[in-house]
């Protein structure tokens, strides 16, 4: 063997061979990590429409039968838009099987929509079920600095989980 | 229907913005692809929908962008075509133990690093739905890809193909683009099957059969294609559309096996004659309209879904250099080192190191599939945009700065390009960079 091939053999083994012995190692290692809980896709929205008309903003939910969350996931952040023609946005985090979220009314046409008490905030906390099939999820809205109002219990049940694999 | 006022005003500006930002990053000494790519993020979410949120509601509605979307993928399917086309079983033949070794560093060195970070970014910004595999094999072959045309390019407006630089360069992404792809096929099926009822022995078997065919029946049939141009000079309409048939049957078949539509277009454009004049031929058929109104739809259309405004505080902006740096230690140092292993001067090393780290429209068509099938998360998939963007960009000056021209044009290659592949990989990039 020459001395050129012995070389090109060794920095192959070095540079190509043991990396790829290294790949499979981080693989296996990596299969026992958690990932944030999928919480990704379009949401049923089921709440009490009594108890939603009496928050100080309930234009701005507009609860219909039809009402849907879609939520777009990068981690443990996500956006979350409420199709209900107000098209309000709000951003949250999930911890745990825990996701809170604010929204913001005043974002949307406030005019129409009218703004939910002083801060214009709402707050939803909810706690997903991840071993429903369909996922669901089950929490509270509520307005931001407003002692006075009650509340809103409400679930959701994933209608349309990511599409894996489809285009 | 579609609302053709809307998709025609739609495809009228963005020509427009890709032509007049392609023609000053082409003052700057950048590739036409570079500038047109920044486009395509200017009229996205990034910028336009957020300096004027209601002027990118009227040009970009949600509900028209699935047409846009449709056309952009068609130019991309011709592109991959063409991609395949360019790419001649030779140069992969042809090469020595430094193109061996680079191009197969070049591949695994930004691969285990990104499996590597994988490890950290998986729990951060993927979810339970996605397979760590998956994520850290997409991360993998995201990162270890290298952008033929424009590395081509550059090449070609420095003098440099023929050089030693030059052929170990074309011959190592060569290599890295049709491994890259292999990579990627095998993450796709692997996706895809975990969520569908087909058994992934089946999508394997499905695909090793249409590849057997397509080597076997279809080339055979694309030979009696060369032989009829070399009689008449030229192809007829009907034979080229019956290649264009065939082109988008073979990614019909792809994409139904579980696969993709690309993977069947890269491989029809690889199974092609490799004449050089048919090659040419073929390209000045469908090189034009492809590159100058489809392309830039398609970086359009990945712009309107990359939200850098998705990539806030300074946690996500850690993540996102921490990719840069990754994919840039992998790919620029990976090759630099290898080269240099092999005998080739530190400073060329270095050249070649920085022409691999070029990522340019081959990243966006790759994070584009990734995002598709949602491996990655709209966080991460602007992420990438930005570290392809940055790899992209940092090539040329980089280039300038590490090794000047006098250095770089050394005698000829220790490894000899196939002199068939080079003029015209150096025409079609042209067309593509220019």
């Amino acid at each position: 063997m020459s001395h050129t091939n012995r070389n090109f053999i060794i920095a192959y083994i070095l540079l190509v061979a043991l990396p790829i012995v290294g790949l499979v190692g981080i693989l296996k290692s990596g299969r026992a990590l958690a990932a944030p809980i999928s919480i990704d896709g379009v949401w049923q929205l089921q709440a009490d429409p009594v108890q939603l008309a009496a928050l100080p903003c309930q234009k701005a939910l507009a609860y219909g039968s039809d009402t849907s969350l879609a939520i777009s996931q990068s981690g443990k952040n996500f956006s979350l838009t409420l199709n209900n023609g107000s098209r309000l946005t709000a951003s949250g985090a999930i911890e745990g099987t825990t996701l809170t979220a604010s929204l913001n009314s005043a974002a949307a046409p406030t005019a129409e929509n009218g703004v939910c008490g002083q801060s214009g905030e709402l707050l939803l906390v909810a706690t997903v079920n991840p071993k429903t099939d369909p996922r669901s999820l089950a929490g509270t809205l509520s307005v931001n600095n407003c002692p006075v109002c009650v509340p809103v219990k409400f679930s959701a049940v994933r209608v349309t989980p990511p599409k894996k694999g489809s285009l | 229907m579609p609302d053709l006022f809307k998709l025609v005003l739609q495809i009228s500006v963005i020509l427009g913005v890709c032509r007049v930002v392609g023609s000053i990053f082409r003052k700057i000494g950048q590739p036409r692809v570079v500038g047109e790519m920044f486009a395509g993020i200017l009229l996205g979410p990034s910028l336009l929908g957020w300096m004027a949120p209601g002027v990118s509601g009227y040009l970009f509605p949600q509900s028209s962008l699935g047409f846009l979307n449709a056309l952009s993928q068609i130019g991309i399917v011709v592109f991959m075509f063409l991609v395949g086309l360019g790419i001649n079983p030779q140069e992969l033949k042809n090469h020595g133990h430094a193109a061996v070794l680079t191009s197969h560093v070049s591949i695994t060195a930004p691969f285990v690093l990104a499996t590597f970070l994988s490890l950290y970014l998986y729990p951060r910004l993927s979810d339970d739905s996605v397979a760590f595999t998956s994520f850290a094999l997409f991360m993998g072959s995201a990162m270890s890809v290298t952008a033929f045309p424009v590395l081509a390019r550059i090449l070609i407006e420095r003098n440099l193909l023929q050089s030693r630089l030059g052929t170990v360069a074309i011959a190592s992404a060569a290599v890295d683009d049709v491994t890259g792809w292999c990579i990627l096929a095998y993450i796709v099926v692997l996706t895809r099957a975990a969520h569908s009822g087909t058994p992934i022995w089946m999508t394997i078997g499905g695909i090793v059969v249409f590849a057997l065919i397509m080597i076997y029946g279809v080339r055979r049939l694309l030979g009696g294609m060369q032989v009829s141009y070399q009689q008449w000079g030229g192809l007829s309409e009907n034979r080229l559309a019956f290649m264009l048939l065939l082109v988008f049957g073979s990614a019909l078949c792809t994409e139904w096996l579980g696969l993709h539509l690309l993977f069947g277009a890269f491989m029809m454009g690889a199974i092609m004659p490799k004449e050089q004049k048919f090659v040419q031929y073929v390209l000045d058929r469908f090189e034009t309209v492809t590159v100058t109104l489809l392309l830039p739809l398609f970086f359009a259309f990945t712009g309107l879904r990359t939200n850098i405004a998705l990539v806030k505080g300074p946690e996500m902006w850690m993540y996102c250099g921490l990719i840069v740096l990754v994919a840039t230690v992998g790919k620029l140092g990976g090759s630099t080192l290898a080269s240099w292993l092999t005998g080739m001067p530190v400073r060329e090393a270095a050249g070649l190191g920085t022409l691999m780290n070029t990522r340019g429209l081959m990243e966006l068509v790759i994070l584009d599939i990734g995002l598709d099938i949602k491996v990655i998360s709209p966080a991460l998939f602007s992420m990438m945009v930005i570290m392809a963007l940055v790899t992209t960009f940092m090539a040329t000056p980089l280039l300038d700065w590490i090794c000047p021209d006098r250095i770089l044009r050394q005698g000829p290659a220790n490894v000899a390009a196939p002199e068939s592949a080079v003029p015209t990989l150096a025409r079609s990039a042209d067309k593509i960079s220019a």
